[in-house]
């Protein structure tokens, strides 16, 4: 190929440097300076003054923390609760949109709505209703003659609630991702498989979900991934209460940061969620290999 | 019965049950922001009724006129189309030309250079919220547009690199080879030929930055939550703090945030499962 370029060779890596000098800078180095936080004692209070040098410490109390190890269990509960739901509905939808419904490309449009919005939003329309004096879900509760729940208010319900809001805001995307896949499938292996008399079982168990399956891993470890790190519904809905029942380890990091005004026992927090998302992509990708 | 009844009825009951079960999802779906734009034509007394009703008795409008003529919250508004249109500008220009990089050229280390970019995709952002607040604090940028538009890139290029790479990739090289034997320069044949030719990906690229760069929240809440700097949905958020909350108010609010990201990807719905559809192939 002629170039006329100057720069020759070094032309790509040029094409590249803008975008490679913004993730160095904000998302690299932040990577690398959040250890150095860690190791120092750093509040809001001392942000400009000198940082002393504390080594383990900040680990040391997280460890000690009874609130910090609530919070992995809670993050235990919502991620599972979460990408349990948000698959198995998201896989159930798009299959059913798959099944030559009247309308499909509207309805997928429709299903695909709460990706469009923010957490934030989500998050209030949940609030507004669980509310427990009066939200709508318990005045039905009430109508059909169920014990109207303290959906938010209850510590061993409120992470319950979470994981329901959490469906609902993180589905369309599963379906997104999922639809995407079947497009990728070449219709005439149905044909094929139809004509040799396999049930619509079958074929979905032996030709779908194998072809699907990359598509299936990559999902799962968006989504587990996100819910691991996600907290903008738990801050919106609660603030992490009542106490710290739905303060997640991601939620536990913001709080001990901004609200405590704790940053570098935030930052150590931080650290340990590096090491959970590590834990979380590695063994998505050894089921993957398998 | 003979088999041909038998498979007919069992044709009805499937369908039925297909339709039946997309019926409930479909409202389960819906229903959530079909009572907050209902809510949001009540007034705010009239929004916490108990037992509620679906369909409001007084319909105002008077919590939208609120919510536009606030002028903390119409400030916040500014700031989120200032922001989003900023970083959805920086983006696609960013990712056209990494993009373009992988998608023209052979060089050394291309395909590990792919993989980092990706593998950072995967890198969660709060992670390094602490670290990131230190920084700016340092250099002066907190509560500055600036600090947002920088910082909400890193949610953004790795999928914008990857989506106008494969949409180049469609682009037949043979026209832009065509150009520089005739003289043209690199930059000469993006400008004339490349771009022109790619306004579909760039469309794309553009309403999933805007989307990204609109919703974002937890950015903005550590590194912009003065008053005069904060975006639409901390603006949202502040308001449980500031009041008791109004939830007439706050739906109005609510509705009025939905509205931009809603239209653009609506618009876009097809183009966006194509452009996921690649991407994940690829990936």
């Amino acid at each position: 190929m002629l170039s006329k370029s100057i720069f020759g060779k070094a032309e790509p890596y040029l094409f590249l440097t803008p975008a490679f000098v913004i993730l160095l800078v904000f998302l690299i180095f932040p990577l690398f300076w959040n250890v150095y936080i860690s190791l120092h004692d750093v509040s809001l209070i001392t942000l400009i003054k000198g940082w002393r040098y504390i080594g383990w410490q900040n680990f040391l109390d997280l460890i000690e923390d009874p609130n910090f190890q609530t919070s992995l269990k809670v993050t235990l509960l919502f991620v599972a609760g979460s990408v349990a739901l948000q698959f198995g509905v998201g896989l159930l939808i798009s299959t059913l949109l798959n099944q030559k419904v009247r309308a499909a490309g509207v309805l997928r449009a429709l299903f695909i709505i709460p990706w469009t919005i923010s957490a934030v939003i989500a998050a209030f329309s949940f609030k507004f209703i669980f509310d427990e004096n009066f939200g709508i879900l318990n005045y039905l509760f009430d109508k059909i003659g169920l014990q109207p729940i303290n959906w938010l208010s209850d510590p061993n319900m409120v992470v319950w609630s979470m994981v329901i809001a959490n469906m609902w805001y993180g589905t369309p995307f599963t379906i997104l991702f999922l639809t995407a896949g079947s497009f990728s499938i070449n219709p005439t292996i149905y044909e094929a498989a139809i004509i040799d008399g396999a049930s619509k079982m079958k074929t979905f168990l032996h030709i779908t979900l194998p072809i699907l399956k990359p598509f299936i891993v990559i999902n799962l470890v968006l989504i587990t991934m996100w819910s691991v790190n996600f907290f903008d519904l738990q801050l919106v809905m609660t603030g992490g209460g009542p106490l710290f029942a739905s303060t997640t380890a991601s939620l536990y990091m913001y709080r001990q940061a901004f609200e405590f005004g704790l940053l570098s026992k935030g930052a150590a927090a931080g650290l340990i969620l590096v090491v959970i998302n590590l834990v979380v992509a590695f063994s998505y990708i050894k089921l993957l290999r398998r | 019965m003979d088999t041909a009844t038998i498979n007919n009825i069992r044709f009805f009951t499937e369908r039925t049950l297909i339709y039946a079960l997309i019926v409930i999802f479909l409202f389960i779906t819906l229903f959530p922001l079909a009572w907050v734009l209902s809510t949001s034509f009540k007034p705010n007394e009239e929004a916490i009724n108990f037992p509620p009703k679906f369909l409001p008795e007084n319909t105002t409008f008077s919590n939208y006129v609120f919510v536009l003529t606030d002028p903390g919250l119409v400030r916040s508004l500014l700031n989120s189309f200032a922001v989003s249109v900023g970083s959805t500008a920086l983006s696609v220009v960013v990712s056209a030309l990494g993009g373009y990089a992988f998608a023209r050229f052979e060089f050394k280390g291309k395909n590990l250079i792919m993989s980092i970019i990706l593998g950072l995709f995967m890198i969660p952002v709060v992670i390094n919220i602490v670290p990131l607040y230190t920084m700016l604090s340092n250099i002066g940028l907190l509560n500055s547009p600036i600090a947002l538009v920088l910082t909400f890139q890193i949610l953004i290029i790795p999928l914008n690199i990857l989506l106008l790479k494969n949409y180049f990739e469609t682009i037949p090289r043979e026209l832009e080879d065509a150009a520089l034997i005739d003289g043209c320069s690199r930059l000469g044949v993006l400008k004339r030929i490349t771009i022109p030719l790619s306004i579909p990906g760039f469309a794309i690229a553009a309403v999933l930055s805007f989307r990204f760069s609109w919703n974002e929240f937890i950015l903005p809440i550590v590194l912009a939550n003065r008053p005069d700097s904060v975006v639409f949905q901390v603006a949202l958020y502040q308001f449980i703090s500031i009041y008791r909350i109004q939830w007439g108010y706050l739906t109005a609010g609510i509705t009025l945030a939905i509205i931009p990201v809603l239209v653009l990807m609506l618009s876009f719905q097809k183009q966006m499962i194509k452009g996921l559809t690649i991407g994940a192939i690829r990936a």
